[in-house]
């Protein structure tokens, strides 16, 4: 049998660490490989290496095709055949189809070197059109939906201009589209395997290894666990050999909690999007809001957070706080994990200790001096208690997976106790085992008091850790759901315009 | 990760990539001590590489400041021409040292706080922002001076003068000053939640700004104190050389941001630090004279200063991306 991929004994060590030990892989032409693993398990470090960013160790062999890969060189695995579309697309948003497409690979020029425009279009257009997508070529890539972007990067990729294409690798293709522009990334995807070309994704959402792969790869800590046909198998099955043991069953019992005072009031919040809304959050209860994109569910955390200046109040612990000054909300007890870490959150080239200390360096300090070491002390309890790999206070931010930043982020708010804590897309491109220890660290800070307020596009999540669920339509506040009416279905039915037997809370 | 797969491999790590400069400085002092070892090999040369480097060292350790909040500074060359023009001014009109010294140093935080005025309320870019600003400061200079220069007699202006000139251990007190600033820096970089502030806001200003920081406060102390510590190098250096004319800082403006950013690539690779930055002006100081004692033309400190700030940070942008 020919393979479009073959990877041979693939290892990788970082200062000491394994994070790739001795892993092959096959991928035939026309295949569709899903590769799944929690966050720091290996993925994107073996994408790494295929993309010539990562040099592998000693006895690793990589062919594409019968080729061999150079290593520590793009240009190898380009020439090649590997073609790569990650996450974030690497679009240039106020650029044309035309030009994105145009990126890397040149314009078609005529003799006198003036881009050959009339053509170029054409050609943007067949491209797109090959994979399902009729666009209009000349709009501007930031006004495309979310899929199209996808579609123009995926064209992108697979142009033809240099060498063929004859393994595309995605990493998380849909981390962020919403359902039914999932499905038709699916069909796309499903085009670029019968056109012979081999496709690993990498993914987070098992709907999608179910929907779009022929076969799926599993690693765990840097191993390889087994690779197998997606038919016949259960997602329970996946998520074992993912996680390397069985998930507990969710624990419904924390949904009966006892709550306390009334700690967090929104009052007639308003913005751009949102509407006056009012919501109040009592502690030791989760409350999470659900809304489409547009539903004003997205700037809900920045006006609560007194990130913008609003209309309204938001009211903690029985004082108002004041608008656009995170520092003194912080220091009335109110702690966010910002949705877009990366964005929002991270300080990439500092060490974990930097990282979680920003709030409050100076808890260390003693005689004029912050005491590193207690510091560290102080620092690691929490990378252990969030099961941070590796637990490496001096470790920087850039050093770590997706996931485990994701815990260092929350790690950095869990540790100031907060009264009133507010998660934004809290589990964003996290893997399965990760996800689960951060909604088990929601439980336990609303366990000990904190009034948690949850805002996700993710159903399953806001079941899994809410209470109940305000429904956001329009930028206003339509429908509240708890107990037996909280349901994922019920939940996306509600979100996009299903009204509920009850009236709206 | 279990206990075997996280077993460390060791190897022998001398530390080429934190300490790279040193290595190069250690090869530059036996290079020209084999070379030249008459010339090179004398107190009086360290002696001189230390009190030339003094007021560059001062420069630069207020610069590193601004940077590690992630705003550049380009006024300091003319904070400190202006506060040698307003110094020698005050004293030639006998408004005496207080009012020299006191009104430079306040000069250099009203420059600093225009420049934070001009970043954080008017958000432009601070590139941009103090580049117009030293070219503002370039006229005031001028306008202080008169367009002419200033002479300081020894003769007439002795204790002022002796603020620099004067010798502790054989070294003038402008050494001191730059070795006392220098260990506040670093104290202040290190070991406070200031430090912590300015990291923060270098690495990621909207991330800083939801944990709390306030980073307009934060922006403004930073160009508040490259600002004051400018204008404190401006003094030294008019007590120094005794004479003051309205271009005399723009020298110190592209030596003090080689060493920040030299001195990026050491000790604490990926972030400017108070020791980079003292090695990388010292390597350079050294370079500089030994090929001068080597019989080099003067043009070959330009020379010199530029190829070095090049090869290093390139060396270090190569093992950064290696260490990947």
């Amino acid at each position: 049998m020919t393979t479009a991929l073959s990877v041979r004994e693939a290892s990788k060590i970082f200062g000491g660490q394994v994070a790739l030990d001795h892993v092959s892989i096959d991928v035939a032409p026309g295949e569709v490989r899903a590769l799944v693993g929690q966050n720091g398990c290996g993925k994107s470090t073996l994408i790494k290496i295929l993309a010539g960013f990562h040099q592998p160790e000693q006895g690793t062999e990589v062919t594409v095709g019968g080729e061999e890969l150079q290593f520590s060189d793009p240009a190898s695995s380009e020439s090649i055949g590997l073609r790569f579309v990650h996450q974030d697309l690497g679009l240039v948003g106020n650029l044309d189809v035309v030009d994105n497409l145009a990126i890397g690979q040149g314009y078609l020029t005529g003799i006198t070197k003036t881009i050959r425009w009339k053509q170029e279009r054409i050609a943007a257009r067949e491209a797109l059109l090959a994979l399902g997508y009729d666009i209009d070529v000349r709009r501007a890539v930031g006004g495309l939906a979310m899929s199209e972007r996808t579609a123009v990067a995926i064209a992108r990729a697979m142009s033809t201009r240099g060498t063929p294409a004859k393994m595309l690798i995605l990493d998380e293709p849909t981390a962020n589209l919403p359902g039914p522009e999932a499905e038709r990334l699916y069909t796309l995807v499903r085009r670029v395997a019968d056109s012979g070309v081999a496709v690993l994704f990498v993914s987070h959402h098992f709907d999608e290894v179910f929907e779009m792969a022929d076969s799926v790869t599993v690693l765990r800590d840097g191993r390889h666990v087994i690779t197998r046909p997606v038919e016949g198998l259960t997602e329970d099955e996946l998520i074992e050999h993912v996680v390397g043991r069985k998930l507990d069953e969710y624990d419904k019992e924390g949904h009966s909690r006892q709550h306390g005072e009334v700690i967090l009031e929104l009052k007639d919040l308003s913005g751009a999007a949102v509407q006056g809304i009012d919501v109040t959050v009592h502690a030791g209860e989760v409350v999470g809001i659900a809304g489409i994109t547009g539903s004003g569910r997205e700037e809900v955390a920045a006006l609560v957070f007194g990130g913008h200046g609003h209309g309204g109040e938001v009211v903690l612990d029985g004082e108002v706080l004041p608008v656009s000054r995170p520092d003194i909300s912080i220091d009335r007890g109110m702690a966010l994990v910002p949705a877009e870490r990366h964005q929002n959150a991270s300080l990439m080239s500092q060490s974990l200790r930097e990282n979680i200390t920003i709030v409050d360096p100076g808890r260390h300090m003693s005689m004029g001096i912050l005491r590193h070491r207690s510091e560290k002390s102080d620092v690691t309890v929490w990378l252990e208690r969030l099961d941070v790999r590796p637990a490496q206070s001096e470790f920087t931010m850039a050093q770590l997976s997706g996931g485990n930043q994701q815990k260092v982020i929350i790690a950095r708010w869990l540790r100031q106790e907060p009264k009133v804590l507010v998660l934004d897309e809290p589990t964003q491109g996290v893997d399965v085992g990760a996800k689960a220890d951060i909604h088990r660290m929601v439980d336990e800070a609303a366990a000990q008091g904190a009034g948690v307020l949850v805002l996700s596009t993710d159903h399953e999540e806001l079941v899994r850790v809410c209470d109940r669920v305000i429904i956001l339509r329009r930028g206003k506040a339509v429908d509240e759901l708890s107990g037996p009416r909280l349901t994922n279905d019920s939940i996306t039915a509600a979100t996009i315009g299903r009204d509920s037997s009850e009236p709206a809370a | 990760m279990s206990e075997v797969q996280a077993a460390p491999r060791r190897r022998i790590n001398l530390g080429f990539d934190r300490f790279s400069g040193l290595y190069v400085w250690a090869a530059l002092i036996v290079l020209f001590a084999l070379w030249i070892p008459d010339l090179f090999l004398q107190v009086s040369t360290l002696k001189q590489v230390l009190t030339f480097q003094a007021i560059a060292t001062i420069v630069a350790l207020g610069l590193i400041i601004p940077v590690a909040a992630g705003a550049f500074d380009l006024t300091i060359g003319g904070v400190v021409s202006v506060s040698v023009c307003f110094t020698a001014w005050a004293l030639v009109n006998h408004h005496g040292v207080v009012v020299a010294v006191v009104g430079s140093i306040l000069l250099g935080i009203a420059v600093g706080l225009l420049n934070s005025l001009v970043v954080v309320k008017f958000k432009v870019d601070s590139f941009i922002g103090t580049l117009g600003m030293s070219s503002i400061l370039i006229a005031v200079a001028a306008m202080i001076s008169s367009q002419s220069q200033i002479v300081l007699s020894t003769e007439g202006y002795a204790p002022f003068l002796d603020f620099a000139r004067g010798e502790f251990l054989g070294l003038p007190y402008t050494v001191y000053y730059a070795a006392v600033i220098a260990l506040f820096m670093w104290w202040i970089l290190e070991y406070t939640p200031g430090g912590r502030y300015l990291y923060a806001v270098g690495g990621n200003p909207v991330a800083a700004r939801l944990s709390g920081v306030r980073i307009g406060r934060v922006t403004m102390i930073a160009f508040v104190t490259s600002g004051a510590v400018a204008a404190f190098a401006g003094i030294a250096l008019t007590a120094t050389i005794g004479t003051a004319t309205s271009i005399v800082g723009e020298g110190y403006l592209l030596p003090a941001f080689s060493a920040v950013f030299l001195g990026a690539t050491q000790i604490r690779p990926g972030r400017v630090n108070v020791l980079g930055t003292l090695v990388a002006i010292f390597l350079l100081a050294t370079g500089v004279s030994g090929l001068q004692l080597a019989g080099a033309p003067s043009y070959v400190t330009d020379l010199f200063n530029g190829l070095a700030l090049i090869v290093a940070v390139s060396l270090a942008v190569r093992t950064a991306s290696r260490r990947k």
